[in-house]
Protein backbone atom coordinates (compact mmCIF):
# COMPACT_ATOMS: atom_id res chain seq x y z
CA UNK A 1 0.00 0.00 0.00
CA UNK A 2 1.17 3.63 -1.03
CA UNK A 3 0.96 5.17 2.58
CA UNK A 4 2.70 2.46 4.41
CA UNK A 5 5.30 1.92 2.01
CA UNK A 6 8.88 3.24 4.21
CA UNK A 7 10.65 6.63 2.51
CA UNK A 8 13.38 5.78 0.24
CA UNK A 9 12.33 2.23 -0.63
CA UNK A 10 11.83 2.62 -4.57
CA UNK A 11 8.72 2.68 -6.77
CA UNK A 12 8.61 2.82 -10.48
CA UNK A 13 5.67 4.92 -9.75
CA UNK A 14 5.16 8.65 -8.02
CA UNK A 15 8.42 9.31 -5.90
CA UNK A 16 10.65 6.88 -7.69
CA UNK A 17 13.71 6.17 -8.94
CA UNK A 18 12.36 7.95 -12.18
CA UNK A 19 11.30 10.82 -10.34
CA UNK A 20 14.67 10.94 -8.64
CA UNK A 21 16.91 10.90 -11.45
CA UNK A 22 14.91 13.36 -12.88
CA UNK A 23 15.21 15.94 -9.95
CA UNK A 24 18.87 15.20 -9.10
CA UNK A 25 19.68 16.14 -12.69
CA UNK A 26 18.12 19.25 -12.90
CA UNK A 27 19.51 20.17 -9.65
CA UNK A 28 23.16 18.92 -10.70
CA UNK A 29 22.41 21.01 -13.82
CA UNK A 30 21.06 24.32 -12.41
CA UNK A 31 23.78 24.14 -9.80
CA UNK A 32 26.40 24.07 -12.19
CA UNK A 33 24.93 26.96 -14.25
CA UNK A 34 24.53 29.14 -10.66
CA UNK A 35 28.53 28.10 -10.10
CA UNK A 36 29.60 29.14 -13.62
CA UNK A 37 28.14 32.60 -12.90
CA UNK A 38 29.65 32.75 -9.89
CA UNK A 39 32.91 32.20 -11.05
CA UNK A 40 32.21 35.11 -13.70
CA UNK A 41 31.31 37.12 -11.41
CA UNK A 42 33.98 36.17 -9.07
CA UNK A 43 36.94 36.66 -11.62
CA UNK A 44 35.21 39.85 -12.62
CA UNK A 45 35.88 41.49 -9.27
CA UNK A 46 38.93 40.12 -9.26
CA UNK A 47 40.59 41.18 -12.34
CA UNK A 48 39.20 44.49 -12.00
CA UNK A 49 39.57 45.62 -8.79
CA UNK A 50 43.21 46.37 -9.10
CA UNK A 51 42.42 49.34 -11.32
CA UNK A 52 41.78 51.00 -7.81
CA UNK A 53 45.29 50.81 -7.10
CA UNK A 54 46.08 53.33 -9.82
CA UNK A 55 43.16 55.49 -9.51
CA UNK A 56 40.43 56.39 -7.35
CA UNK A 57 36.90 55.18 -7.81
CA UNK A 58 35.47 58.49 -8.22
CA UNK A 59 38.31 59.38 -11.38
CA UNK A 60 36.63 55.92 -12.51
CA UNK A 61 33.18 56.65 -12.92
CA UNK A 62 33.44 60.50 -13.43
CA UNK A 63 36.71 61.24 -15.06
CA UNK A 64 36.59 62.85 -18.72
CA UNK A 65 39.34 61.73 -20.18
CA UNK A 66 40.01 57.88 -21.51
CA UNK A 67 43.60 58.41 -22.64
CA UNK A 68 44.24 54.44 -21.18
CA UNK A 69 47.87 54.59 -23.51
CA UNK A 70 49.62 57.64 -22.31
CA UNK A 71 51.50 57.23 -19.31
CA UNK A 72 50.81 57.39 -16.87
CA UNK A 73 46.81 56.22 -18.13
CA UNK A 74 43.81 58.75 -18.12
CA UNK A 75 41.35 56.14 -17.29
CA UNK A 76 37.92 58.42 -16.90
CA UNK A 77 35.19 56.06 -18.03
CA UNK A 78 32.15 58.84 -17.68
CA UNK A 79 32.37 58.73 -21.54
CA UNK A 80 32.21 55.57 -21.81
CA UNK A 81 29.17 55.32 -19.59
CA UNK A 82 27.41 57.86 -21.07
CA UNK A 83 27.58 56.50 -24.53
CA UNK A 84 26.57 53.05 -23.60
CA UNK A 85 23.40 54.56 -21.50
CA UNK A 86 22.75 57.17 -24.67
CA UNK A 87 22.63 54.44 -26.85
CA UNK A 88 20.55 52.11 -24.93
CA UNK A 89 17.92 54.75 -24.54
CA UNK A 90 18.11 56.17 -27.63
CA UNK A 91 17.83 52.95 -29.83
CA UNK A 92 15.02 51.29 -26.92
CA UNK A 93 13.00 54.81 -28.15
CA UNK A 94 13.53 53.75 -31.78
CA UNK A 95 13.26 50.09 -31.45
CA UNK A 96 10.41 49.29 -28.49
CA UNK A 97 7.63 51.04 -30.30
CA UNK A 98 7.96 49.98 -33.94
CA UNK A 99 8.66 46.21 -31.85
CA UNK A 100 5.22 46.97 -30.29
CA UNK A 101 3.23 48.13 -33.19
CA UNK A 102 4.48 45.10 -35.27
CA UNK A 103 2.63 43.35 -32.84
CA UNK A 104 -0.09 44.41 -32.43
CA UNK A 105 -0.49 44.50 -35.92
CA UNK A 106 0.13 40.64 -36.08
CA UNK A 107 -1.51 39.42 -32.80
CA UNK A 108 -4.64 41.67 -33.15
CA UNK A 109 -5.36 43.19 -36.63
CA UNK A 110 -3.75 41.23 -39.23
CA UNK A 111 -5.91 38.44 -40.64
CA UNK A 112 -4.88 34.70 -39.97
CA UNK A 113 -3.11 34.14 -43.14
CA UNK A 114 -1.20 37.67 -42.73
CA UNK A 115 0.22 36.53 -39.34
CA UNK A 116 1.46 33.16 -40.41
CA UNK A 117 3.34 34.73 -42.87
CA UNK A 118 4.71 37.84 -41.28
CA UNK A 119 5.68 35.85 -37.80
CA UNK A 120 8.09 33.71 -39.40
CA UNK A 121 9.65 35.98 -41.48
CA UNK A 122 10.06 38.32 -38.27
CA UNK A 123 11.57 35.86 -36.53
CA UNK A 124 13.66 34.92 -39.60
CA UNK A 125 15.20 38.74 -39.32
CA UNK A 126 15.97 37.89 -35.76
CA UNK A 127 18.94 35.08 -37.22
CA UNK A 128 20.80 37.74 -38.83
CA UNK A 129 24.28 38.04 -37.06
CA UNK A 130 25.09 41.29 -35.65
CA UNK A 131 28.05 41.87 -38.33
CA UNK A 132 25.78 42.40 -41.00
CA UNK A 133 23.87 45.39 -38.99
CA UNK A 134 27.38 46.56 -38.53
CA UNK A 135 28.47 46.31 -42.29
CA UNK A 136 24.91 47.88 -43.38
CA UNK A 137 25.53 50.54 -40.90
CA UNK A 138 28.90 51.15 -42.71
CA UNK A 139 28.30 50.49 -46.22
CA UNK A 140 24.72 52.07 -46.46
CA UNK A 141 23.38 53.78 -43.49
CA UNK A 142 26.61 55.97 -42.76
CA UNK A 143 26.98 57.29 -46.43
CA UNK A 144 23.59 58.15 -46.44
CA UNK A 145 23.73 60.30 -43.42
CA UNK A 146 26.86 61.88 -44.54
CA UNK A 147 25.40 63.26 -47.22
CA UNK A 148 21.83 63.87 -46.53
CA UNK A 149 22.57 65.84 -43.19
CA UNK A 150 26.06 66.81 -44.50
CA UNK A 151 27.75 65.69 -41.47
CA UNK A 152 31.94 64.95 -40.82
CA UNK A 153 31.17 61.64 -40.49
CA UNK A 154 27.92 59.08 -40.93
CA UNK A 155 29.23 56.90 -38.07
CA UNK A 156 27.81 58.17 -35.01
CA UNK A 157 25.02 57.84 -32.10
CA UNK A 158 22.28 58.13 -34.48
CA UNK A 159 23.56 55.52 -37.06
CA UNK A 160 24.17 53.05 -34.22
CA UNK A 161 20.82 53.27 -32.23
CA UNK A 162 18.76 52.73 -35.74
CA UNK A 163 20.49 49.72 -36.35
CA UNK A 164 20.45 48.61 -33.03
CA UNK A 165 16.78 49.35 -32.84
CA UNK A 166 16.06 47.09 -35.94
CA UNK A 167 17.57 44.39 -34.51
CA UNK A 168 15.45 44.75 -31.02
CA UNK A 169 12.54 44.79 -33.49
CA UNK A 170 12.77 40.79 -34.45
CA UNK A 171 12.64 39.70 -30.66
CA UNK A 172 10.56 41.59 -28.99
CA UNK A 173 8.30 42.00 -31.35
CA UNK A 174 7.59 38.66 -31.71
CA UNK A 175 7.57 37.99 -27.71
CA UNK A 176 5.18 40.99 -27.65
CA UNK A 177 3.13 39.10 -30.05
CA UNK A 178 2.87 36.04 -27.86
CA UNK A 179 2.10 37.97 -24.78
CA UNK A 180 -1.23 39.60 -26.55
CA UNK A 181 -1.79 36.15 -28.09
CA UNK A 182 -2.01 34.72 -24.61
CA UNK A 183 -4.94 37.20 -23.68
CA UNK A 184 -7.93 35.39 -23.40
CA UNK A 185 -10.66 35.39 -25.49
CA UNK A 186 -13.07 35.96 -23.02
CA UNK A 187 -11.87 39.33 -21.66
CA UNK A 188 -11.88 40.72 -25.56
CA UNK A 189 -15.54 39.55 -26.06
CA UNK A 190 -16.27 41.07 -22.58
CA UNK A 191 -15.02 44.03 -24.28
CA UNK A 192 -16.58 43.76 -27.45
CA UNK A 193 -20.23 42.70 -26.16
CA UNK A 194 -19.92 46.23 -24.17
CA UNK A 195 -19.94 48.08 -27.19
CA UNK A 196 -16.19 48.74 -27.52
CA UNK A 197 -14.41 48.96 -31.12
CA UNK A 198 -11.74 46.77 -31.80
CA UNK A 199 -8.70 50.28 -31.50
CA UNK A 200 -10.33 50.67 -27.91
CA UNK A 201 -10.62 46.90 -27.12
CA UNK A 202 -6.91 46.53 -27.50
CA UNK A 203 -5.82 49.64 -26.02
CA UNK A 204 -7.98 49.37 -22.79
CA UNK A 205 -7.94 45.93 -22.14
CA UNK A 206 -5.50 43.43 -24.55
CA UNK A 207 -2.46 45.59 -23.89
CA UNK A 208 -2.98 46.16 -20.03
CA UNK A 209 -3.60 42.47 -20.06
CA UNK A 210 -0.40 41.74 -21.74
CA UNK A 211 1.86 44.09 -19.98
CA UNK A 212 3.99 42.01 -17.74
CA UNK A 213 5.13 39.93 -20.91
CA UNK A 214 5.67 42.75 -23.01
CA UNK A 215 7.73 44.52 -20.27
CA UNK A 216 9.68 41.89 -20.25
CA UNK A 217 9.93 41.46 -23.82
CA UNK A 218 11.56 45.16 -23.96
CA UNK A 219 13.61 44.14 -21.44
CA UNK A 220 15.21 41.64 -23.66
CA UNK A 221 15.40 43.93 -26.14
CA UNK A 222 17.17 46.81 -24.45
CA UNK A 223 19.43 44.06 -22.70
CA UNK A 224 20.45 43.31 -26.06
CA UNK A 225 21.29 47.28 -27.00
CA UNK A 226 23.16 47.39 -23.78
CA UNK A 227 25.35 44.40 -24.66
CA UNK A 228 25.46 44.52 -28.27
CA UNK A 229 29.50 45.23 -29.61
CA UNK A 230 29.61 44.58 -32.97
CA UNK A 231 27.14 46.87 -34.16
CA UNK A 232 28.82 49.67 -31.64
CA UNK A 233 32.10 48.81 -32.83
CA UNK A 234 31.52 49.14 -36.57
CA UNK A 235 28.78 52.13 -36.81
CA UNK A 236 28.83 54.44 -33.53
CA UNK A 237 32.32 56.03 -34.62
CA UNK A 238 34.33 55.37 -31.19
CA UNK A 239 35.11 59.00 -30.04
CA UNK A 240 35.42 58.91 -26.66
CA UNK A 241 33.26 62.22 -25.71
CA UNK A 242 29.83 62.50 -23.93
CA UNK A 243 27.43 63.02 -27.25
CA UNK A 244 26.01 66.15 -27.31
CA UNK A 245 23.74 65.67 -30.54
CA UNK A 246 22.27 62.85 -31.99
CA UNK A 247 25.23 63.14 -34.97
CA UNK A 248 27.88 63.02 -32.38
CA UNK A 249 30.22 59.85 -32.52
CA UNK A 250 30.37 57.51 -29.37
CA UNK A 251 32.08 54.67 -27.96
CA UNK A 252 30.29 52.59 -25.55
CA UNK A 253 31.66 50.21 -22.79
CA UNK A 254 30.92 47.38 -25.08
CA UNK A 255 32.97 48.06 -27.88
CA UNK A 256 35.84 49.80 -25.58
CA UNK A 257 36.53 46.58 -23.89
CA UNK A 258 36.00 44.56 -27.68
CA UNK A 259 38.82 47.21 -29.51
CA UNK A 260 41.10 47.52 -26.40
CA UNK A 261 41.48 43.89 -24.96
CA UNK A 262 43.58 42.64 -27.54
CA UNK A 263 45.72 45.75 -27.46
CA UNK A 264 47.23 45.87 -23.86
CA UNK A 265 49.07 43.75 -21.77
CA UNK A 266 47.83 41.08 -19.08
CA UNK A 267 47.91 42.74 -15.68
CA UNK A 268 48.55 46.44 -16.54
CA UNK A 269 46.28 48.94 -15.50
CA UNK A 270 44.51 49.57 -18.62
CA UNK A 271 43.73 45.47 -18.84
CA UNK A 272 41.98 46.02 -15.41
CA UNK A 273 40.24 48.88 -16.34
CA UNK A 274 38.69 47.18 -19.19
CA UNK A 275 37.80 44.34 -16.43
CA UNK A 276 36.03 47.60 -14.53
CA UNK A 277 33.72 48.39 -17.32
CA UNK A 278 32.71 44.95 -17.67
CA UNK A 279 31.65 45.47 -14.40
CA UNK A 280 29.91 48.51 -14.80
CA UNK A 281 27.83 47.02 -17.89
CA UNK A 282 26.69 44.34 -15.43
CA UNK A 283 25.60 46.59 -13.03
CA UNK A 284 23.90 48.59 -15.70
CA UNK A 285 21.98 45.87 -17.11
CA UNK A 286 20.73 45.06 -13.35
CA UNK A 287 20.12 48.39 -12.62
CA UNK A 288 17.46 47.84 -16.23
CA UNK A 289 16.48 44.42 -14.21
CA UNK A 290 15.41 46.34 -10.99
CA UNK A 291 14.22 49.19 -12.36
CA UNK A 292 11.54 47.13 -14.56
CA UNK A 293 10.18 44.70 -11.93
CA UNK A 294 9.57 48.22 -9.97
CA UNK A 295 7.84 49.31 -13.08
CA UNK A 296 6.28 45.69 -13.33
CA UNK A 297 5.46 45.91 -9.26
CA UNK A 298 4.03 49.71 -9.91
CA UNK A 299 1.70 48.72 -12.79
CA UNK A 300 -0.59 46.33 -10.53
CA UNK A 301 -0.95 48.71 -7.98
CA UNK A 302 -4.11 49.91 -9.59
CA UNK A 303 -5.23 53.53 -10.55
CA UNK A 304 -8.98 53.97 -9.75
CA UNK A 305 -11.76 56.13 -8.10
CA UNK A 306 -12.39 56.50 -4.67
CA UNK A 307 -15.70 56.93 -3.61
CA UNK B 1 -31.51 54.64 -23.43
CA UNK B 2 -34.47 55.34 -25.65
CA UNK B 3 -36.72 57.99 -23.73
CA UNK B 4 -38.76 58.78 -26.44
CA UNK B 5 -40.92 55.57 -27.40
CA UNK B 6 -43.98 55.94 -27.86
CA UNK B 7 -47.14 53.40 -25.96
CA UNK B 8 -47.58 51.36 -29.15
CA UNK B 9 -43.48 50.75 -29.00
CA UNK B 10 -43.90 49.87 -25.68
CA UNK B 11 -46.44 47.42 -26.66
CA UNK B 12 -44.39 45.65 -29.30
CA UNK B 13 -42.31 42.29 -27.77
CA UNK B 14 -38.81 43.68 -26.91
CA UNK B 15 -37.09 41.32 -29.01
CA UNK B 16 -39.25 39.68 -32.50
CA UNK B 17 -36.87 36.67 -34.53
CA UNK B 18 -38.67 36.19 -37.65
CA UNK B 19 -37.09 33.24 -39.79
CA UNK B 20 -33.41 33.26 -38.28
CA UNK B 21 -31.58 31.08 -40.19
CA UNK B 22 -27.92 31.08 -38.95
CA UNK B 23 -25.13 29.28 -40.91
CA UNK B 24 -21.15 28.13 -39.97
CA UNK B 25 -19.41 28.27 -43.00
CA UNK B 26 -21.64 25.02 -45.21
CA UNK B 27 -23.23 23.98 -41.49
CA UNK B 28 -26.54 25.24 -40.78
CA UNK B 29 -26.66 25.81 -37.10
CA UNK B 30 -30.26 27.46 -36.64
CA UNK B 31 -33.30 26.41 -38.41
CA UNK B 32 -36.28 29.46 -39.38
CA UNK B 33 -36.73 30.36 -35.51
CA UNK B 34 -39.69 32.50 -35.17
CA UNK B 35 -40.72 33.67 -31.67
CA UNK B 36 -41.17 36.36 -29.88
CA UNK B 37 -39.71 37.83 -26.30
CA UNK B 38 -42.02 40.10 -24.29
CA UNK B 39 -40.90 43.43 -22.71
CA UNK B 40 -39.29 43.17 -18.98
CA UNK B 41 -39.73 39.39 -19.03
CA UNK B 42 -37.05 36.59 -18.42
CA UNK B 43 -36.73 33.68 -21.09
CA UNK B 44 -34.87 31.10 -20.75
CA UNK B 45 -33.09 28.87 -23.35
CA UNK B 46 -32.90 25.53 -22.69
CA UNK B 47 -32.00 22.23 -25.01
CA UNK B 48 -28.83 19.97 -24.92
CA UNK B 49 -25.35 20.73 -25.58
CA UNK B 50 -24.64 22.07 -29.35
CA UNK B 51 -28.45 22.60 -29.83
CA UNK B 52 -27.73 26.31 -30.53
CA UNK B 53 -29.08 28.02 -27.72
CA UNK B 54 -26.21 29.66 -27.04
CA UNK B 55 -25.49 30.60 -30.69
CA UNK B 56 -28.66 32.10 -30.74
CA UNK B 57 -28.00 34.08 -28.22
CA UNK B 58 -25.03 35.63 -29.95
CA UNK B 59 -26.87 36.52 -33.04
CA UNK B 60 -29.15 38.82 -30.40
CA UNK B 61 -26.09 40.94 -30.22
CA UNK B 62 -24.06 40.24 -32.97
CA UNK B 63 -21.33 39.04 -31.37
CA UNK B 64 -21.20 35.78 -33.99
CA UNK B 65 -20.09 38.84 -36.55
CA UNK B 66 -16.04 37.37 -34.69
CA UNK B 67 -16.92 34.33 -36.09
CA UNK B 68 -15.12 33.71 -39.45
CA UNK B 69 -17.73 32.21 -41.62
CA UNK B 70 -20.77 32.53 -39.83
CA UNK B 71 -23.93 33.98 -41.60
CA UNK B 72 -27.72 35.06 -40.61
CA UNK B 73 -30.55 35.09 -42.73
CA UNK B 74 -34.00 36.81 -41.32
CA UNK B 75 -34.81 38.95 -38.77
CA UNK B 76 -33.92 39.94 -35.27
CA UNK B 77 -36.14 43.33 -34.40
CA UNK B 78 -35.15 44.43 -31.00
CA UNK B 79 -37.70 47.35 -30.16
CA UNK B 80 -38.83 46.90 -33.74
CA UNK B 81 -35.92 47.69 -35.40
CA UNK B 82 -34.05 45.02 -37.50
CA UNK B 83 -30.48 44.70 -36.42
CA UNK B 84 -29.39 43.04 -39.10
CA UNK B 85 -30.22 45.42 -41.87
CA UNK B 86 -27.76 47.04 -43.49
CA UNK B 87 -25.67 50.23 -41.78
CA UNK B 88 -26.77 48.96 -38.64
CA UNK B 89 -24.26 50.23 -36.13
CA UNK B 90 -22.94 47.21 -33.81
CA UNK B 91 -21.25 48.98 -31.38
CA UNK B 92 -24.69 50.89 -30.72
CA UNK B 93 -26.56 47.79 -30.66
CA UNK B 94 -24.19 46.19 -28.27
CA UNK B 95 -24.93 49.49 -25.83
CA UNK B 96 -28.24 48.41 -25.72
CA UNK B 97 -28.06 44.78 -25.49
CA UNK B 98 -25.74 43.33 -22.79
CA UNK B 99 -23.86 40.32 -22.03
CA UNK B 100 -23.10 38.16 -18.98
CA UNK B 101 -20.41 35.29 -20.29
CA UNK B 102 -20.63 31.71 -19.13
CA UNK B 103 -16.98 32.17 -17.39
CA UNK B 104 -16.81 35.07 -15.12
CA UNK B 105 -14.69 37.33 -17.20
CA UNK B 106 -14.00 40.15 -15.21
CA UNK B 107 -11.12 42.62 -16.61
CA UNK B 108 -7.40 42.73 -14.53
CA UNK B 109 -8.30 45.87 -13.43
CA UNK B 110 -9.76 47.59 -10.16
CA UNK B 111 -13.09 46.83 -9.24
CA UNK B 112 -14.58 50.22 -10.12
CA UNK B 113 -12.68 50.16 -13.33
CA UNK B 114 -14.24 47.14 -14.53
CA UNK B 115 -17.77 48.54 -13.97
CA UNK B 116 -17.05 52.15 -15.47
CA UNK B 117 -15.33 50.63 -18.00
CA UNK B 118 -18.82 50.94 -20.54
CA UNK B 119 -19.78 54.27 -19.49
CA UNK B 120 -16.00 55.34 -19.73
CA UNK B 121 -15.72 53.82 -23.70
CA UNK B 122 -19.32 56.56 -24.02
CA UNK B 123 -17.42 59.66 -22.89
CA UNK B 124 -18.23 59.69 -19.72
CA UNK B 125 -15.68 61.32 -17.63
CA UNK B 126 -17.23 63.39 -15.12
CA UNK B 127 -15.88 61.16 -12.10
CA UNK B 128 -19.17 61.64 -9.85
CA UNK B 129 -21.07 60.32 -12.32
CA UNK B 130 -19.04 57.64 -13.00
CA UNK B 131 -19.34 57.01 -9.09
CA UNK B 132 -23.03 57.18 -9.01
CA UNK B 133 -23.00 54.54 -11.82
CA UNK B 134 -20.52 52.73 -10.13
CA UNK B 135 -22.51 52.44 -6.88
CA UNK B 136 -25.94 51.44 -8.62
CA UNK B 137 -24.95 49.10 -10.69
CA UNK B 138 -23.28 47.22 -8.01
CA UNK B 139 -25.94 47.94 -5.84
CA UNK B 140 -27.70 46.55 -8.91
CA UNK B 141 -25.57 43.78 -9.02
CA UNK B 142 -26.14 43.02 -5.13
CA UNK B 143 -22.14 43.49 -4.59
CA UNK B 144 -21.77 46.82 -3.46
CA UNK B 145 -22.35 46.17 0.73
CA UNK B 146 -19.15 42.92 -0.07
CA UNK B 147 -17.15 45.31 -2.12
CA UNK B 148 -17.84 49.09 -1.65
CA UNK B 149 -14.58 49.40 0.86
CA UNK B 150 -12.24 47.75 -1.93
CA UNK B 151 -13.38 48.96 -4.95
CA UNK B 152 -9.52 49.46 -5.83
CA UNK B 153 -8.71 46.04 -5.48
CA UNK B 154 -8.52 43.58 -8.35
CA UNK B 155 -11.47 42.87 -9.60
CA UNK B 156 -10.18 39.43 -10.35
CA UNK B 157 -9.40 38.53 -7.30
CA UNK B 158 -12.91 38.18 -6.12
CA UNK B 159 -14.66 34.74 -5.55
CA UNK B 160 -16.19 33.09 -8.66
CA UNK B 161 -19.74 34.17 -7.57
CA UNK B 162 -18.65 37.52 -6.72
CA UNK B 163 -16.62 37.99 -9.97
CA UNK B 164 -19.89 36.79 -12.08
CA UNK B 165 -22.16 39.47 -10.09
CA UNK B 166 -19.17 42.24 -11.31
CA UNK B 167 -19.65 41.06 -14.97
CA UNK B 168 -22.93 41.46 -14.47
CA UNK B 169 -22.78 44.84 -12.68
CA UNK B 170 -20.30 45.71 -15.50
CA UNK B 171 -23.31 44.73 -18.04
CA UNK B 172 -25.81 46.63 -16.87
CA UNK B 173 -23.51 49.80 -16.05
CA UNK B 174 -24.20 50.92 -19.52
CA UNK B 175 -28.01 50.90 -18.87
CA UNK B 176 -28.68 48.30 -21.46
CA UNK B 177 -32.36 47.50 -22.63
CA UNK B 178 -31.87 43.24 -22.89
CA UNK B 179 -29.81 41.38 -21.06
CA UNK B 180 -27.94 38.16 -22.27
CA UNK B 181 -26.94 35.34 -20.30
CA UNK B 182 -24.97 32.47 -21.23
CA UNK B 183 -24.74 29.79 -18.61
CA UNK B 184 -24.05 32.74 -16.20
CA UNK B 185 -24.05 29.97 -12.85
CA UNK B 186 -22.54 27.02 -14.65
CA UNK B 187 -19.44 27.93 -13.35
CA UNK B 188 -20.72 28.41 -9.65
CA UNK B 189 -21.32 27.15 -6.22
CA UNK B 190 -25.61 26.36 -5.60
CA UNK B 191 -24.54 29.12 -2.78
CA UNK B 192 -23.81 31.40 -5.21
CA UNK B 193 -25.83 30.37 -7.76
CA UNK B 194 -29.09 31.38 -5.81
CA UNK B 195 -28.04 34.70 -5.11
CA UNK B 196 -27.47 35.08 -9.18
CA UNK B 197 -30.98 33.49 -9.63
CA UNK B 198 -32.67 36.18 -6.87
CA UNK B 199 -30.47 38.59 -8.97
CA UNK B 200 -32.05 37.88 -12.33
CA UNK B 201 -35.62 37.85 -10.31
CA UNK B 202 -34.76 41.63 -9.84
CA UNK B 203 -33.80 42.50 -12.58
CA UNK B 204 -36.22 42.09 -14.75
CA UNK B 205 -38.19 44.64 -13.51
CA UNK B 206 -35.65 46.86 -15.35
CA UNK B 207 -34.20 44.80 -18.20
CA UNK B 208 -35.93 42.08 -20.60
CA UNK B 209 -33.40 39.22 -19.88
CA UNK B 210 -32.72 36.29 -22.23
CA UNK B 211 -30.65 33.56 -20.27
CA UNK B 212 -29.22 30.09 -21.58
CA UNK B 213 -29.11 27.86 -18.93
CA UNK B 214 -28.47 24.13 -18.50
CA UNK B 215 -30.34 23.78 -15.03
CA UNK B 216 -33.59 23.10 -15.97
CA UNK B 217 -35.15 23.71 -12.46
CA UNK B 218 -32.84 27.28 -12.75
CA UNK B 219 -34.88 28.14 -16.01
CA UNK B 220 -38.32 26.96 -14.23
CA UNK B 221 -37.68 28.87 -10.93
CA UNK B 222 -36.84 31.90 -12.97
CA UNK B 223 -38.40 32.34 -16.29
CA UNK B 224 -41.31 33.61 -17.44
CA UNK B 225 -41.42 31.84 -20.74
CA UNK B 226 -38.82 29.11 -21.85
CA UNK B 227 -38.01 27.90 -25.57
CA UNK B 228 -36.71 24.37 -25.46
CA UNK B 229 -33.79 24.26 -28.77
CA UNK B 230 -33.13 20.81 -30.18
CA UNK B 231 -30.51 20.47 -33.50
CA UNK B 232 -31.28 24.27 -34.23
CA UNK B 233 -34.35 24.03 -34.11
CA UNK B 234 -37.14 25.69 -31.78
CA UNK B 235 -39.37 22.50 -30.43
CA UNK B 236 -41.12 24.66 -28.04
CA UNK B 237 -41.91 28.06 -26.90
CA UNK B 238 -44.29 29.38 -24.34
CA UNK B 239 -44.85 30.56 -20.69
CA UNK B 240 -42.92 28.57 -18.46
CA UNK B 241 -45.21 27.28 -16.07
CA UNK B 242 -47.19 25.75 -19.09
CA UNK B 243 -43.58 24.42 -20.59
CA UNK B 244 -43.10 22.98 -17.48
CA UNK B 245 -46.27 21.15 -16.56
CA UNK B 246 -47.92 20.09 -20.10
CA UNK B 247 -45.92 20.45 -22.73
CA UNK B 248 -47.59 20.23 -26.08
CA UNK B 249 -44.12 18.49 -27.81
CA UNK B 250 -43.25 14.84 -27.00
CA UNK B 251 -39.50 15.82 -27.19
CA UNK B 252 -39.90 18.92 -24.91
CA UNK B 253 -41.47 16.31 -22.25
CA UNK B 254 -38.78 13.59 -22.83
CA UNK B 255 -36.04 16.61 -22.06
CA UNK B 256 -37.79 18.40 -18.97
CA UNK B 257 -38.41 14.80 -17.61
CA UNK B 258 -34.84 13.90 -18.27
CA UNK B 259 -35.91 10.82 -20.68
CA UNK B 260 -33.02 11.80 -22.53
CA UNK B 261 -30.14 14.71 -22.99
Amino acid sequence: MLHTRKRGTTSPHFGGWGDRVAARTALSVSTVCILIMGFILYFLVKESLPVLKATTLSELLFGMDWYPQETPPALGMFPLIMSSLAVTFLSSAIGLPVSLAIAVFTAEIAPRRLRNLVKPLLELLGFIPSIVFGFLGMVVVAPWLQDRFSLLTGLNMANASALLGMMMVPIVGSLADEALCAVPRELRDASYALGATRWETIRRVVLPSALPGILSASLLGVMRATGETMVMLMAAGGAAVIPRSLFDPVRPLTSTIAAEMGETPVGSEHYHALFFAGLILLLITLAINLLSAKIEAKGFKLKGGNL
Amino acid sequence: MDKTQTESDRDLPQVRTQGLNLYYGPDRVLWSLNFDIPRGCVAAFIGPSGCGKSSYLRCLNRMNDFIPGARVEGHVLIDGADIYAPGVDVIALRRRVGMVFQKPNPFPMSIYENVAYGPRLFGVKNREALDETVRSSLEGAALWSEVKDKLNTLGTGLSGGQQQRLCIARAIATEPEVLLMDEPTSALDPLSTSRIEELIRDLKSRFTVAIVTHNMQQAARISDYTAFFLLGELVEYGPTSRIFTVPEDKRTEDYITGRFG
